[in-house]
């Protein structure tokens, strides 16, 4: 035993010598310190990074067998849809590598808006910390274009229908539209050119962005350090250092979480992998069809909220935008220089002229790309003098508790058929949705705050 | 402000109202029951693969419900041949009109909130009623104008609509009701297992990894509680 | 009493038990992953049986036919190709057949001085057993073939050299040490061949 811990010790100072093995180790691990309040919240940075190996772990192995080919087989099904289905029943384990990555794929929606939710409740986006921010907005939306490719790959009914919806959105741009669609889909319907291509989106394209930027995300971080409940920098101590190093205390704690999460993610595997049509949608079994759509046509649970947004602008609905921004531009022009007034009141009639001649469809695409883009603006609309949620005062969390409710129920509503009462309150979702951000600057200066600790309680 | 989150939290109650729904009854569940299975698969050649096939089945997943390979292959020359073929129908475009969809997934596809694809396709199969309005004289009550005659009808006998739209047997078959029943659920299950053949060993290997896991947990937990004393 | 020390145990023995477990548990979920890349029912199906049909095949010629991604030939060999079999044994590696091939099970009744079920039909699959190159077919006698003055007709592989007479037997001190392997196979009739299933013992 003794000989072998000396070899070890050899073998591992031979490398020190070439590469900063240990250096890195001590480095981010054994004398990384961290606040030591950190609770179950935070289990979900680590659990989205999980969720990304699985996938693309997962996705490795389904790509080979997998073929992106719309064109119909000898049994009439298409080739795509055939290959899924080989995966399922012929393939050894075939099974089990699909319902992983479906299941996955929804999870990971899961665990990531639980991680972003984290840091609204903590104040995690605020300075030092707007670019790991900047960067985790970015990966959300790669992370839509991922999840979106990858479902037209099953090529079922809701695969070539979604697709074909979303990529209508984009001809509803004025001038350029139509074209692009016809860029974007290789064809003037969605078809084989369209499969082609999410597929090398899908499997390398998006991935390697993602991976790209969840390493920078995860250096970002490292560089200021992580926040805790108590959004107080425990580095900036008076009394030194309060932290704990991460290993051994948080590698064993999330290995714990490791365990709690993969309880309940195997039971839907393997018990209820379709979780009620919400992670394999029902009617996605049937192979796709371009001559009959199914009754009801919506995207998968994770996009609804935004999907909710998109649809609630109406024709009538255009004018509360429409006011939203007349207010802003008066804002900026009562407070502007006067060479700024002249252009700020040129954008603003720019825009009305906008929103009276282009269509309420276009207006809804901005809405909803809006609608994720908003989240970016979060460190500067944020102008409360404390950080976590915690020491904030009435309205922050009033405002919160709306947003995250309009969430929930635009969440809901997208995955309904639209009647005139739900749109109604789809538009007062997304109007208390974008309040929760663009009323930031004035409800948190309003706010009486609680005096944060000097330390971090617990 | 809570108050505020207890009625919002009733709003998606309005979506339920208004939409007639039509009730579905429960499919019976034999996935364990071999014999209902081979039963299910031999009345599934016999009345539907003339028009329907099951083409993501291969006839040899049948020996995985218990069938014999003479049972499989029946005359075949070329026995190891006819194993891989899948199952294709001998030509659904007969004289239905539409092309008779694939059945492999029918089960998994035809789900929904009111119940699972078996229990629409158990209650499909035993809603046909004559209608003299129809081409094929049968019409369907849980899919108005159905394409389908009954293929069934000499198992099942006749029904017609009432004024209540509810169905009643006026000629009965030769099997009695409950037996067209058990016959029905047969076929039902057949078409269950050919939704998705690795269910079974799916839910095995579930038990197996969840006790698994439940150990780990156990010993995870132990290791944290060990560690973080040192902090508390 | 060192209470330390029971701690300092303790914890060790929890590690080392958690750590198992979680092998295990990391060994337990790669097995379905290496198991996917095996031969999928899809590929076991690429072996379905293959019908020949020998009706135009005259005495000396050679028809080729796919099965299972491989070329398999029918040689219809004349008395004089037959005839020179014989005398080949005592330069040949395996003159008798002896070694089992691998991949397949050839029908049970091949009779070994000819290798085939019927004396002038010869099937096998054209791929040399050493790296899987398809040898050419050297059908020419004696120095005119360009192989050796004693060639009495057979296969050549280019690839490495290694030579095979004309009942796919391999020649001795060649990089290819196994026959031409023979694929299950079964007359339907006179003039058609199954390839790919034996037949059953009449």
């Amino acid at each position: 035993m003794g000989k072998l811990n000396s070899t070890l010790r050899r073998l591992l100072e031979w490398v020190d010598a070439r590469f900063p093995l240990s250096a890195l180790w001590r480095r981010h691990f054994s004398e990384y310190y961290v606040p030591r309040n950190l609770n179950f919240w935070y289990i979900f940075g680590a659990l989205a990074l999980l969720m990304l190996v699985l996938q693309v772990v997962t996705g490795i192995f389904l790509a080979m067998h997998y073929k992106p080919d719309a064109s119909i087989n000898a049994s009439g099904v298409p080739v795509a849809f055939a290959s899924v289905e080989v995966i399922m029943r012929d393939v050894p384990w075939g099974w089990l590598i699909r319902y992983l990555h479906s299941t996955g794929a929804s999870v990971f929606f899961v665990v990531v808006y639980l991680h972003v939710f984290c840091s609204l409740l903590y104040g995690s986006y605020r300075k030092p910390r707007e670019l790991v921010w900047l960067l985790g907005v970015l990966i959300f939306m790669c992370l839509m274009a991922v999840a979106f490719s990858g479902y037209v790959l099953s090529w079922g009914q809701m695969s070539y229908w979604g697709a074909q919806v979303i990529m209508n959105l984009f001809s509803t741009i004025p001038v350029v539209g139509p074209d692009l669609a016809i860029w974007l889909r290789g064809d003037s319907v969605v078809g084989d050119a369209t499969l082609g291509r999410c597929f090398a989106m899908h499997v390398i394209a998006v991935p390697l962005v993602l991976i790209g930027l969840v390493m920078l995300h995860v250096v970002a971080l490292r560089q200021v350090g992580a926040n805790n409940p108590d959004g107080v920098e425990f580095r900036k101590m008076k009394d030194g250092n309060t932290g704990i190093p991460f290993h051994p205390y948080y590698t064993v704690k999330l290995i714990l979480g490791l365990a709690l999460f993969l309880l309940p993610f195997s039971a839907i595997v393997f018990f209820m992998p379709e979780f009620g049509g919400y992670f394999l949608e029902y009617n996605n079994f049937i192979p796709a069809d371009p001559l009959h759509m199914p009754e009801f046509v919506a995207p998968m649970w994770y996009f609804s909220p935004f999907y909710s947004i998109l649809r609630a602008v109406t024709p009538d609905f255009v004018i509360v935008p429409g006011l939203a921004v007349t207010v802003f531009f008066f804002w900026v022009i009562a407070i502007s220089r006067s060479s700024i007034k002249f252009f700020a009141a040129l954008l603003w009639l720019l825009a009305m002229l906008g929103f009276y001649f282009i269509d309420a469809g276009f207006w809804g695409s901005v809405a909803m790309v809006g609608s994720v883009l908003v989240w970016g603006g979060l460190p500067w609309l944020d102008h409360s003098p404390v950080r976590s949620i915690r020491y904030k005062g009435f309205y922050a969390k009033l405002a919160l508790a709306f947003f995250v409710a309009s969430f929930l129920v635009l969440g809901y509503l997208g995955m309904q058929p639209p009647t005139c009462l739900l749109t109604l309150i789809s538009q007062a979702g997304t109007v208390v949705y974008f309040a929760f951000f663009l009323l930031m600057p004035v409800y948190t200066r309003m706010d009486k705050c609680k005096t944060e600790p000097e330390r971090q309680v617990a | 402000m809570s108050r505020l989150l207890i009625v919002l939290a009733f709003i998606p109650l309005v979506a339920f109202a208004g939409g007639g729904v039509a009730l579905l009854d429960k499919a019976p569940d034999k996935s364990a029951d071999m014999g209902a299975l081979q039963n299910g698969a031999r009345l599934y050649v016999d009345y539907c693969l003339g028009c329907h096939s099951v083409s993501h089945l291969r006839y040899g997943r049948l020996r995985d419900i218990g069938l014999s390979e003479a049972q499989i292959i029946g005359n075949s020359q070329s026995p190891g041949g006819k194993q891989r073929e899948p199952m294709h129908s001998a030509d659904a475009r007969l004289s239905v009109g539409s092309v008779a969809p694939d059945l492999s997934l029918i089960t998994r596809a035809r789900s929904s909130e009111l119940g699972s694809g078996a229990d629409w396709l158990y209650t499909y199969l035993r809603s046909f009623y004559r209608d003299e309005n129809r081409p094929t004289g049968w019409n369907n009550s849980v899919v108005e104008n159905t394409g389908m005659p009954h293929v069934l009808w000499e198992l099942q006998g006749e029904l017609v609509m009432d004024d209540n739209q509810g169905l009643k047997l006026v000629k009965p078959g030769r099997p009695k009701p409950e037996e067209y029943d058990t016959i029905v659920s047969d076929l039902t299950a057949f078409l269950s297992y050919a939704a998705e053949p690795a269910a079974s060993d799916r839910k095995w290997w579930g038990y197996v990894v969840l006790v698994g896991l439940s150990v780990f947990l156990v010993l995870a937990y132990a290791l944290k509680r060990e560690f973080w004393k040192d902090i508390h | 009493m060192c209470s330390d020390n029971k701690v300092v145990f303790g914890r060790r023995r929890l590690v080392i038990a958690t750590t198992v477990a979680g092998g295990v548990g990391v060994i337990a979920g790669a097995v379905p992953f290496v198991a996917s890349m095996l031969p999928s029912g899809r590929a076991m199906a690429n072996t379905a049986p293959v019908e020949a049909d020998i009706g135009l095949l005259t005495p000396g010629r050679m028809m080729t036919v796919e099965w299972h991604g491989k070329p398999v030939w029918i040689v219809y060999r004349t008395r004089e190709m037959l005839d020179s079999l014989a005398g080949l044994n005592d330069r040949l590696a395996d003159p008798y057949s002896k070694r089992r091939q691998s991949e397949f099970a050839a029908p049970a009744d091949i009779r070994p001085e000819t290798r085939s079920i019927r004396p002038e039909l010869l099937v096998v699959i054209g791929l040399c057993p050493h790296l899987g190159c398809s040898p050419i077919s050297v059908f020419s006698k004696g120095a005119a073939s360009g192989i050796d003055p004693g060639w009495q007709g057979g296969f050549l592989c280019a690839c490495h050299g290694s030579t095979f007479d004309l009942a796919g037997r391999v020649f001795k001190n060649k990089l290819a040490s196994d026959n031409l392997p023979i694929p299950p196979h079964v007359y339907l009739s006179d003039t058609r061949i199954l390839i790919g299933e034996n037949g059953k013992r009449a």
